[in-house]
């Protein structure tokens, strides 16, 4: 092999050339509902163009969705939508001496105006943006980077780092009243593996590379990096690490902050950056710490060692049903107790579990949720309630060995727990959902549904009561708001040594409800409220953004909350990087 | 500004309360009919749980939960090394403990009962009328958090009524908070413990390990049980048929749970309970004058029961609107400083204490709001006017008038009051209360006086002072004639106020007027429940009333008395007696050290009016001797911070702060000259020359 590699990414510059510009993932995959039948079209997934005949039941009872009630989405926005650029020509003029490639283009300029956030969707299908970026620019390396920051602090603009743009907390918006120009600085022409290391196990890449070029690309030469986001086909590394990624593998290969092992930010200031790549240091506050999860608000996140593993010889998928949440979520904490958890461990409670049943492509004659035999085994020989039972999904890698001894392991503190072993097509088929799962929304909002999914970690000890209080909280507030279909469902999606993860999905229709995103954000205000005082966190890998700024002082205190201020003032004193996350008002120094 | 409030909604919310009135139903109705019964009581039961939970937790798996619950066993080992006592024996003290506190359910005791409830029913009450709507209301609403059901507590056969209630709509029987008192009834007490009662010892002292146990017990019933739990806010029964003040121990136990977050959720449903007639009836009127209770034995009880092969009348259950507990306190508290540590190092604190009143209250107000009015409320009302003012009977046709007059007015005022013929009712009414009111072959009627002998009573015993035998059989007629009145003081006491500032005072604007209303309620505001917050609502609704009924007028910006003499003398004799104890009350501390104990005062009190009334120069009511009453006085005074309670040696002494009592003393006898209205002024004068 020879370094750098340039990788080709499978997404192009113009990214709305192959996905799609106002909604989730590639143009040609999508749920798409004709003849009163639902199938998902393309052949990019395993579901590709196979009906789903317990979809459209599922939606109409459950959701109560009216074929007959289709929406018509906006056409793609043109000049004549939004203001035109707030761009000097002084500036054109240096960007083009300096050789950096840009954008004035309205749509370049729409698709990195946002996340993915309800409220991202809702205005791309049926609204405007209050505020776009002016310009986007595509730098190539890390001193095209230290050359923009340089630009932007001469002319005072603003710089929005982009990555691959999934982020779910409302990070890359733009501030809605910032009156200076805004730089979309879109990091995915920097994606070179610049070298790999075999005998440290590292590779450093430039941040803006995807998580499939990544894994692809490692794959090729026998590694992998471990990290597997549910939005890797789309986000980048830079993005990973300026929002404390958590991949769903974390158990075997770590999360973000475990992987990395070196990083390099330009700020305002100069570059931020250790003077060795060791395993670990004891040399005062880790300002790696600093970098990560500071979701563009110092500074660009330019190139990251990252730690890489062999390709794992064995991969096997598992699953255990168990007679009701309580019964999984003890052996769940068993097993984080015995520490003996697969790359992935999962739980999903008997809505979610129905849920998944929607996607099942082949139609069952004993009943839906697990295939014939088994389901009678289950509920008649078991006697689990098919209303209340619910299932663990298990990903193990490694060596076919440890694979054996490990699954052998989790089915026996499966059977403590009246866990019953279900399969592992059961279990492949919930991570292969995973991918799916995200294009859901897009078919929701055709048919007035909106739908989001927010998560958070919690200790042992309040798990239950967090998950029982917060769906309490929200049928409560949707009955308040009128709401007459609806869905909450939610997994335990990571285990700890001290707690877990819990991820929530609510969504419901808004055929009788004026501001369905205003309400769905007045829901998940409350759930989180509950969340809060149920002893949870304000997100486990999501981050705060703009979303949950609410909740960013009682988390880290008052002092926290100065200390951050104090780094920004000092990495970014005139607010280069006016992000607006965590705080709300960094306040604008003056020129 | 006050006035500017003022609006007609109010009065159409009054009406429509009035309307939905009639939905009420019967549940022995059909059992009447029903030639067996029996089978009834065994029918297949598909009870209504609080929070469903699978599997079903079990009565024992509570207490064990508590002997295993991590503060208990750390106050195990503590008690132990610090006595030096083994654990094994401390342990075995929890478990005993336990074993008294704990409810059990038998499904056999509960049709059994059922059964022969079923039978003294049918024998002893015309009608145990339920609102059906709200019970239904209730039920869709339970499953997925705890339920806690708050009747106001009139009888000892609350609860025992109310399981049955329970029973006949196919509600799981609430785990109920009773009284010691109550298990000791020989027999009595495990029975009701089958049914689901768990018992509370009375004794305030400060044995930590058994409040530590019942406290966590409750706790566990709260975070883990699946049955409603009930109790009784109150804390005891009241002995004057109106509400008392809430108590805060049980309650502040069971909320702790959701200050804790470890339920979403807690549901408060206020129900109040009003019975045609009272089994305690003469009983209370004893114990309003400090004649203390014969202790509860189940021979009593039954003999009590077998006393009234008679007719108790009808029996009405309200079940209100729940409270979520969430809606009132979500933003007034935060819970997520309980996040951090395990969750049993937490006690609630003093934010949170602060905030449970409002609750508390919240729940008596519902109570009081929703009592269903009898027609012999009315008719007590009615007679106690008359006596007032000196007209010791009536005729059955005025009577009638009277009663028509006073349903209609009170059902624009909210309260819920049946649609029944009137005379019809009234003569049926009598009957049930016969030993206590004639009606003579004329159709005169009045109340019976001095036909009760109360025979040697033990002085040492008394709680305050030694009322004369004659001035007891005297008196107890007339206190329980009031305590059947008073379930309706709550619907008229604010304007009641209102029209005894103006007649006093003389014509005043809003502002005046609500300053003095103020005064006067929070003097009041132990008698006639009622928290702060609540003042100006209530008088703004009893303006309106007030004006509605021609009672008063305002002109010109300034309210005064009207034309309506009737009802002006209605409201100002119904709480009469209450303003003459208060008015006494404040005279005898006024008089007294600057530090006394509580019976000092009340034996001065009694004994003065107790000569007042032996003089019989004019009518006194007698119920103005009631203990009750003074210890209200004194509950609002502390309040408002004019004397202060202190426990010594176990007794209730009082520091008075003289200044403000001859304050308070002042201000009370601007009103007195409203007095004149009913003749009456002179008891004033007349007491005040005895002082
Ligand atoms: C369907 C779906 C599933 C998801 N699943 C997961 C999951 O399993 N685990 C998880 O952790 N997250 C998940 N997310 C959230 C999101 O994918 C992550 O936050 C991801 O890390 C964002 O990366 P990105 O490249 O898309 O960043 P972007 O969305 O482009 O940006 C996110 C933030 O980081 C900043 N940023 C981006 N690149 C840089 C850089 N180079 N330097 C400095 N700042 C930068 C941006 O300014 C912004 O504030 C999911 C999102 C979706 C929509």
């Amino acid at each position: 092999m020879t370094f750098p590699i340039n990788v080709e990414s499978a997404i192009p510059k113009h990214r709305h050339q192959l996905l799609k510009w106002n909604g989730w993932g590639y143009q040609d995959s999508k749920f798409v509902f004709k003849d009163n039948e639902v199938y998902f079209s393309g052949k990019r997934y395993p579901i590709g163009e196979l009906k789903l005949p317990h979809f459209v039941g599922w939606v109409t009872n459950v959701l109560g969705i009216d074929a007959l009630k289709e929406q018509t989405h906006q056409p793609p926005p043109t000049n004549l939508d939004y203001p035109p650029p707030n761009i000097s020509d002084e500036i054109i003029k240096t960007l083009e001496l300096l050789n950096l490639s840009h954008s004035l283009n309205v749509m370049d300029r729409v698709v990195r105006a946002h996340g993915h956030t309800l409220n991202d969707m809702f205005i791309l299908k049926f609204g405007k943006f209050e505020r776009i970026p002016d310009i986007v620019i595509w730098p190539e390396c890390h001193d095209h980077v230290v050359e923009i920051v340089k630009l932007a602090e001469e002319y005072n603009l603003v710089i929005i780092p982009f990555g691959g743009g999934t982020a779910v907390s409302g990070a890359v918006e733009c501030p809605i009243d910032e009156r200076r120009p805004i730089i979309s600085l879109d990091t995915s022409q920097m994606n070179r593996i610049l070298w790999l290391n075999e005998e440290n196990l590292v590779a450093c890449c430039e941040c803006g590379i995807i998580g499939q070029d990544l894994e692809r690309t490692l794959n090729d030469l026998g590694y992998t990096t471990g990290h597997e986001p549910d939005s890797y086909e789309f986000s980048s590394l830079g993005g990973w690490v300026a929002t404390r990624a958590s991949g769903m593998k974390k158990n075997l290969y770590g999360n973000i902050e475990d992987l990395t092992v070196h990083i390099k930010m330009v700020t305002p200031k100069g570059v931020l950056e250790k003077g060795c790549q060791v395993p670990r240091l004891s040399c005062g506050p880790d300002f790696n710490h600093i970098i990560m999860g500071s979701e563009g608000s110092l500074g660009v996140i330019t190139e990251v060692v990252i730690k890489i593993r062999p390709l794992p010889k064995c991969r096997k998928y598992g699953s255990i049903v168990f007679p009701d949440f309580e019964y999984g979520v003890k052996c769940m904490r068993e097993v984080a107790r015995q520490r003996c958890q697969p790359a992935s461990i999962r739980l999903m409670d008997n809505d979610q579990f129905k849920f998944g049943v929607i996607l099942k492509p082949e139609s069952s004659y004993f009943g839906i949720m697990l295939d014939g035999i088994k389901q009678f085994y289950i509920t008649k020989i078991k006697g689990f309630d098919s209303d209340r039972m619910c299932v663990m999904t298990l990903l193990l890698e490694g060596d076919p060995e440890e694979v054996k001894i490990n699954e052998k392991k989790l089915y026996n503190i499966g059977s403590q727990f009246k866990g019953v072993p279900a399969g592992e097509k059961n279990g492949e088929r919930g991570y292969m959902l995973t991918f799916v799962i995200a294009y859901i929304r897009d078919l929701g909002l055709q048919y007035n549904v909106v739908a989001e999914s927010f998560e958070t970690s919690v200790p042992w000890n309040k798990a239950v009561t967090l998950v029982r209080n917060v769906k309490h909280v929200v049928i409560e507030e949707c009955t308040k708001a009128g709401i007459v279909c609806f869905v909450i469902n939610s997994r335990v999606t990571q285990t700890y040594d001290s707690g877990c993860v819990i991820y929530f999905y609510l969504g419901f229709n808004y055929s009788n409800i004026q501001n369905p995103v205003e309400v769905h954000h007045h829901l998940e205000e409350k759930a989180r409220d509950e969340i809060i005082a149920c002893g949870g966190s304000v997100s486990h890998h999501h981050g705060v953004g703009k979303l949950r700024k609410k909740w960013y002082p009682e988390t880290v205190s008052k002092v926290g909350v100065n200390l951050y201020l104090c780094a920004k003032k000092e990495l970014d004193p005139k607010n280069i990087f006016a992000t607006n996350n965590f705080v709300d008002s960094v306040p604008h120094s003056k020129l | 500004m006050v006035g500017q409030l003022l609006n007609v909604n109010n009065r159409q919310k009054v009406l429509h309360m009035a309307r939905k009135m009639d939905k009420y139903e019967d549940i022995i109705e059909n059992r009447r009919n029903d030639l067996i019964n029996w089978n009834w009581s065994t029918r297949t039961l598909r009870t209504q749980v609080a929070v469903k939970i699978y599997p079903r937790p079990a009565p024992e798996s509570h207490k064990l939960a508590v002997l295993h619950a991590p503060k208990i066993r750390e106050l195990v080992d503590e008690i132990s090394s610090k006595r030096n006592i083994k654990k094994e024996i401390i342990a075995k003290e929890v478990v005993e403990i336990l074993e008294e506190i704990g409810y059990k359910k038998s499904l056999k005791v509960i049709r059994y009962l059922s059964y022969a409830l079923t039978k003294i029913f049918l024998n002893i009450s015309s009608g145990i009328f339920v609102n059906y709507q709200g019970i239904s209301k209730i039920k869709s609403q339970m499953g997925n958090r705890p339920v806690i059901f708050v009747p106001s507590h009139r009888s000892y056969a609350d609860f025992i009524i109310f399981s049955y209630v329970f029973f006949y709509y196919d509600i799981e029987i609430p785990a109920i908070a009773a009284g010691m008192d109550f298990h000791s009834m020989m027999g009595m007490g495990e029975m009701l413990r089958n049914t689901g009662a768990f018992f509370m010892r009375r004794t305030y002292n400060d044995d930590s390990l058994y409040w530590s146990i019942f406290k966590e017990y409750v706790y566990q019933l709260v975070c883990k049980g699946d049955l409603p739990i009930e109790f009784f806010i109150e804390g005891t029964r009241s002995r004057s048929n109106k509400s008392v003040t809430p108590k805060y121990g049980l309650i502040n136990m069971i909320l702790k749970a959701y200050f804790l977050s470890e339920v979403p959720d807690i549901l408060f449903v206020p129900v109040s309970i009003n019975y045609d007639r009272l089994l305690e009836e003469n009983l209370f009127a004893f114990e309003l004058l400090g004649i203390p209770k014969p202790k509860e034995t189940t021979s009593a009880f039954f003999k009590s029961l077998s006393i009234i092969k008679q007719n108790y009348g009808n029996i009405f259950f309200h079940f209100g609107d729940p409270i979520s507990t969430r809606d009132i306190l979500e933003d007034k508290i935060n819970r997520t400083k309980y996040s951090k540590g395990p969750t049993h190092i937490h006690e609630i604190n003093e934010e949170e204490k602060r905030v449970i009143p409002i609750l508390a209250y919240e729940i008596v107000r519902k109570q009081q709001s929703s009592t269903v009015i009898s027609y012999f409320n009315l008719i007590a009302l009615i007679l106690n006017n008359h006596i007032t003012r000196d007209q010791n009977t009536t005729s059955l046709h005025e009577l009638c008038s009277e009663v028509r007059i006073l349903r209609n007015v009170l059902r624009l005022w909210g309260a819920p009051i049946f649609e029944r013929d009137i005379e019809e009712t009234v003569l049926e009414t009598l009957m049930v209360h016969k030993g206590l009111v004639t009606t003579d072959e004329n159709q005169t009627i009045g109340l019976i006086t001095n036909k009760i002998t109360t025979g040697k009573l033990n002085a040492d015993k008394l709680k305050a002072h030694a009322l004369s035998e004659n001035t007891i059989s005297y008196s107890v007629p007339f206190i329980t004639l009031q305590i059947y009145a008073n379930p309706v003081l709550h619907y008229l006491v604010d304007g009641a106020l209102v029209v005894i500032i103006l007649r006093s005072v003389g014509e005043m604007a809003i502002d005046d007027l609500f300053k003095h209303f103020c005064f006067l309620r929070a003097i009041f505001s132990y008698e006639f429940v009622l928290l702060e917050s609540w003042y100006k609502m209530q008088f703004e609704s009893s303006l309106n009333n007030l004006l509605g009924q021609n009672i008063i007028i305002c002109k010109n910006g300034q309210y005064n008395i009207y034309e309506n003499k009737y009802f002006e003398e209605v409201l100002i004799s119904s709480i009469q007696p209450f303003i003459l104890s208060h008015y006494v009350i404040t005279e005898m501390l006024l008089k007294t050290a600057a530090q006394v104990d509580e019976k000092t005062i009340f034996t001065n009190a009694q004994k003065l009016l107790e000569e007042a009334i032996n003089e019989k120069k004019m009518f006194i009511h007698p119920y103005c001797m009631s203990l009750d009453s003074f210890g209200n006085c004194l509950g609002s005074l502390g309040k408002m911070k004019v004397i202060e309670k202190k426990q010594i040696n176990g007794k209730n002494v009082f520091n008075i702060n003289q200044q403000s009592i001859a304050k308070v003393k002042r201000d009370l006898e601007i009103y007195i000259p409203s007095f004149h209205v009913i003749k009456s002024f002179d008891i004033f004068l007349h007491i005040k020359s005895k002082l």
